[in-house]
């Protein structure tokens, strides 16, 4: 008899998480919550590259040349905005094992860089082709052809224009691509390059007015 | 440009930006000292800063829209591909397109399947020739087979496969053709073989569904397409995931498992093909999962039971000239293919056919009308599968509990069963499983309980029957105490006293003051009063029901290890280490004798564990804990919530010894057990990323300790609101990782948002009060603002000394920071006060948390120093120095 009551009494523990029996978990987060930063020391944390994030770059690659040519079959699930794609490719990667160790505004950062990869690596490709190093046999023209290759220069000019910003700050530049290619919030960046967020809304228009009087030329 | 030009344009754009356009040509012109250069690329700026600029502000969407517009290398351009001639394309693929080609030579047809956009990635280029060698090994004739492969002069990969002219095999196909129901499973059962060809040369094919399986003009079945198969025994990369987490995969033939992105195995293909066969049968897909949907949709919409083929058939098939002629088979053959199809498409990978040919011997048995080796589910296992679902659906555990409710009331009919020895055992078991049946299905087999079926609704029930038992008090007093203890774990300690009280009342009645279930209800009631904070009480009826059952029972009874237990958790509750230690010893010794249960055995060595653990006594908590997972593991599998406890309690363990990145393996281990338990919207959940989280704040890595404790706080928020001590908790941690960062408003904005909460919680009056203001006191303290900071820890102080005794830990804490910040004011005396009192509790302390106590050494040395008492200093100083020589 007892020993039917203990595999209910066991049974309803694991339902409802008892707390008797959990008081441990309870009274560790209590314990710590008087432990106070200045058990950490204070000096700047930049986690480092490792080869895992390394493959993710290569995936997030994948991904995102996926999803943005599926805009091209006018797919009505690609609903293209950077901060969706990057959300999504980090949703599904965040599962493996490689990737559970890189946060998420690491993983960002790489999308962003990833993207604008994607998108210049397209361009030159289709230059190369047409200028007949590609297995070319026939070029047929059309509309859409030539709006790619309108994009095509606007992307080449962006490229070459954040080239030199990084040349001068690379901070802006990093700001700059993971504003625009990676769709990050101002918040985001702030964290990512540990600067407030007032900082960043500052580079940002110093940087903007910059690259759109380049642009212009 | 270099770097410092930058830097000075930059700062003249932003000295006249927010001028006045007219005063900003003279501005700048003071500033620039005659450099036209510069003026004139800071006059460029502030021109563009005015004005929209299109391609920058509309952000990447258009451009990409624009770039990927059109194809970098269209179709059209491949004309010759090796010998072959391209005719036109067959289909795009996740990766290839796939074209019709003759060959000049012999003229025969075949199908070529180029890759797109090789250049992209090197892993691009991999898989691509992981198809080709997969399609090389399988030559079957079921799978279109391999015949060449080469590159374009550009690097370009391709490969000839044999070209199939056929129709894809579904619902369709089968009407057109008028397939009976045998043809269709032959049909069928030829897919699988190719399948089950594919699984013994360790391939998995993992897209399998009507468009990959063909059937040409003369019948034969092939299939196609192994782009995204996978080897066994190769390990899952990330971007083996990818391909089959995102959406490379075709969501209504994937298992549920693949769209929650799990490894693939050979029960993936099994699912696939009973999403085939249901196609077949019924002329419909199981579940209506759009493309447009997102994975987490479909996961919900393949987490549902699929409706019976048989009751679909009967409901389409009449529709159709070819459907007509399925409904001409029995009921009974129904009933069997409904088995075989729901059986190959389970939920749980663990209960489908193991393999495609186990799926081929029930087609077999089916066609030869013998029985299938499929069983349908027990009600065993859907009560289950019950609780599982709903432990993941409630948050804080309101209703899951109808299982609950449902052994409660089958522990009563059990009992009065019991009673009633003319009641056979065979009708008995009967009546109970028709009772689970009833209440977990509600009469409808395809639906799970009346939604409406509450907990306390059925305990009641159970007390009301409890009640009607008065002729037999001995059961009845059994029953007292069953419920009460479940309405404790309820947290309705009210009921749970009342109903123990009649337990013990009853039993005093049989048996006078000391018989032997008076001992087994002095301990429930001890335990209550733990519940209830009534320490003392606890004790005390604790230690009665313990001599009580030595008395009774003789020391070794089983009653007398509950007994000890339980005295022991009071004693460790009541913080008594010293004295709980040797209780438990003696609980686990009783508990290891011979044919006690190991689980009991396990609970006690986590009690002593947890007791070891606070006593700051590290090794023996460890090995206790390393005891209490090895036997979890044995008893309770390795993915259940006691192992995740052991885990989390060895990664404290690690965490306190300062061994952060053990700590932080330990905690991750647990997650994935916990987060499976009690689902990714679960506080423990939550607790369970906090403690990784806190594991990477230690080893540094603040970016991502900040993304998981983020998740944590938005669990938290999810499942208790926003004003809960957890959500407090969880920005609490936040705020701390923010100082450290040394992004001071966002740790003021956390600390006082939690002020806020434990201030609405607890009405004002609450040590946790003075926690959140003490680290809201050291955020502006990392700040250097030690005025800020000293008035916040002096209101800490005031709140910690009115509700905790006066030499606890956060007291000491506080005037050690106080003390800070009237050392760096350079108040000295008050200083060396507020930090000496600090000490001196600290020293008092069992386990003194030494970086405060090493803190208030160096301020106080300071202190004196200031205070011209260079002997008390030196003394501080040394002592420093022994703790630095013993490190």
């Amino acid at each position: 008899m007892g020993a039917v009551r203990d595999a209910i009494v066991a049974f309803i523990e694991l339902g409802l998480g008892c707390e008797r029996r959990r008081h441990w978990t309870l009274r560790r987060e209590e314990e710590k919550t008087v432990i106070s930063h200045e058990d950490i020391p204070l000096e700047d944390v930049n986690p480092q590259e490792r080869a895992a994030l390394d493959h993710l770059f290569s995936v997030t690659y994948e991904e995102l040349r996926r999803l943005a040519s599926a805009v091209r079959r006018r797919d009505p699930a690609a609903t293209l905005s950077p901060t969706t794609l990057v959300n999504e490719a980090w949703l599904k990667l965040a599962r493996s094992p490689a990737v559970a160790q890189a946060s998420e505004l690491h993983f960002k950062r790489i999308a962003a860089r990833a993207m604008r990869q994607v998108l210049v690596g397209a361009v030159r490709r289709r230059s190369a082709y047409k200028r007949g190093s590609g297995p070319a046999m026939r070029v047929t023209f059309d509309e859409s052809l030539a709006c790619a290759e309108a994009g095509d220069a606007q992307l080449l000019e962006l490229d070459a224009a954040l080239e030199e910003l990084a040349r001068m700050n690379p901070r802006h530049a990093l700001m700059v691509e993971s504003r625009f290619f990676g769709g990050l919030e101002v918040s985001e960046i702030a964290l990512l390059l540990e600067v407030s967020e007032a900082t960043i809304l500052r580079d940002w228009r110093a940087a903007r007015a910059w690259l759109a009087k380049q642009l212009e030329r | 440009m270099d770097a410092g030009r930058w830097e000075t344009i930059q700062s003249l754009f932003h000295s006249v930006a927010d001028l006045p356009e007219a005063e900003r040509a003279a501005a700048l012109r003071a500033s620039c000292g005659g450099d036209q250069d510069l003026m004139d690329e800071v006059l460029g700026m502030l021109a563009a800063d005015g004005q929209s600029a299109a391609l920058l502000d509309d952000g990447v969407v258009p451009l990409a829209e624009r770039v990927m517009g059109a194809p970098v290398i269209p179709p059209e351009a491949y004309q010759d591909v090796g010998p072959y001639q391209i005719q036109r394309v067959l289909g795009e693929g996740g990766m290839g397109t796939v074209f019709l080609g003759v060959r000049t030579d012999l003229g025969s047809v075949a199908a070529i399947k180029i890759l797109r956009d090789a250049w992209i990635s090197p892993a691009r280029r991999e898989r691509f020739s992981l198809e080709q060698r997969t399609l090389a090994r399988l030559d079957h004739p079921n799978i279109a087979r391999l015949l060449d492969a080469d590159t374009l002069p550009d690097g370009t990969p391709f490969f000839v496969m044999e070209y199939v002219d056929g129709e894809p095999l579904d619902g369709d196909y089968c009407d057109r053709h008028g397939c009976s129901l045998a043809q269709r499973l032959r049909l069928f059962r030829s897919v699988c073989e190719a399948v089950q060809f594919a699984h013994q040369h360790a391939v998995i094919h993992r897209d399998l569904k009507p468009s990959n399986i063909l059937v040409t003009a003369d019948g034969a079945v092939k299939l196609l397409d192994f782009g995204i198969a996978k080897h066994m025994g190769e390990l899952d990369a990330v971007a083996d995931l990818t391909r089959t987490g995102l959406r490379l995969m075709t969501p209504a033939y994937a298992s549920p498992e693949q769209i929650r992105g799990e490894r693939a195995a050979l029960h993936t293909d099994v699912y696939s093909l009973g999403v085939v066969l249901y196609q077949l049968l019924t002329g419909r897909l199981p579940f209506d999962v759009g493309e447009q949907k997102s994975l987490e949709a479909a996961l919900q919409l393949v987490e549902r039971d699929a409706v019976r083929p048989s009751l679909v058939a009967r409901r389409v098939m009449d529709k159709s000239p070819g459907g007509r002629n399925l409904l001409a088979a029995s009921a009974s053959a129904w009933a069997d293919l409904d088995v075989l199809c729901l059986t190959a498409m389970h939920k749980d990978p663990r209960r489908r056919y193991g393999s495609a040919e186990a799926l081929i011997r029930d087609i077999d048995h089916y066609l030869r009308g013998e029985p299938l080796e499929a069983r349908p589910d027990t009600w065993s296992y859907r009560l289950g599968k019950f609780v599982r679902r709903r432990r993941q659906a409630v948050a804080a555990g309101v209703a899951a509990l109808v299982a609950v409710a449902a052994l409660v009331v089958f522990f009563t009919i059990r009992l009065t069963t019991e009673r009633n020895a003319a009641l056979a055992e065979a009708a008995r078991t009967q009546r109970i499983q028709r009772f689970m049946m009833n209440l977990f299905q509600g009469g409808d087999t395809e639906a799970g309980p009346a939604k409406d079926l509450r907990v306390a609704t059925l305990i009641e029930r159970g007390v009301q029957e409890a009640r009607t038992l008065d002729q037999d008090p001995a059961v009845q007093a059994e029953l007292y105490q069953t419920l009460g203890e479940i309405y404790q774990k309820l947290g309705s300690l009210d009921q749970a006293d009342g109903l123990l009280t009649s337990s013990l009342e009853r039993r005093r009645a049989i048996a006078g003051g000391d018989g032997p279930g008076v001992a087994e209800s002095l301990v429930a009631m001890g335990l209550l009063r733990v519940d209830q904070a009534k320490l003392d009480d606890a004790e005390r009826l604790a230690r009665a029901g313990l001599q009580l059952s030595r008395k009774n029972m003789g020391a070794d009874h089983p009653a007398v290890a509950t007994a000890t237990d339980a005295l022991g958790k009071v004693l460790g509750e009541q913080g008594k280490y010293a004295e709980a230690i040797p209780v438990l010893e003696e609980a686990v010794r009783l508990r290891s004798a011979p044919g006690a249960a190991a689980a009991d055995l396990a609970s006690s060595l986590y009690e002593l564990a947890n007791v070891y653990f606070y006593a700051g006594r590290y090794p023996e908590a460890e090995a206790l804990n390393q005891r209490v997972l090895a036997i979890s593991r044995r008893i309770y599998g390795e993915r259940h919530p006691r192992v995740a406890e052991a885990l989390v309690n060895l990664g404290a363990i690690q965490q306190d010894l300062g061994h952060y990145a053990e700590a932080e393996r330990f905690h991750r281990q647990a997650l994935p057990i916990t987060q499976a338990y009690y689902g990714a919207d679960h506080y423990r959940t939550a607790s369970n990323i906090t403690m990784v989280a806190r594991a990477l704040v230690f080893q540094k890595r603040l970016e991502e300790a900040v993304a998981l404790l983020q998740q944590a706080l938005a669990i938290q928020q999810r499942v208790f609101g926003k004003s809960h001590p957890r959500v407090a908790s969880a920005l609490n941690e936040l705020g701390n990782v923010a100082v450290a960062r040394r992004q001071f408003d966002e740790a003021k904005i956390a600390f006082r948002r939690m002020a806020e909460i434990y201030r609405d919680v607890y009405a004002g009056k609450h040590y946790l009060i003075g926690t959140a203001v003490s680290n809201l006191g050291s955020a502006y303290m990392a700040e250097k603002n030690w005025v800020q900071a000293e008035g916040l820890f002096r209101e800490a102080l005031a709140m910690f000394e009115q509700t905790l005794a006066p030499d606890h830990l956060n007291i000491a804490i506080a005037r050690i920071k106080l003390g800070r910040t009237l050392l760096r004011q350079k108040r000295y005396g008050e200083a060396e006060m507020a930090t000496g009192a600090g000490y001196r509790i600290l020293t008092r302390q069992t386990s003194p948390a030494v970086s405060w106590l090493n803190s208030a050494r160096t301020d106080l040395a300071e202190a004196y120093d200031a205070l011209r008492q260079p002997e008390k200093a030196a003394a501080f100083r040394k002592e420093l120095a022994q703790i630095q020589a013993q490190k």
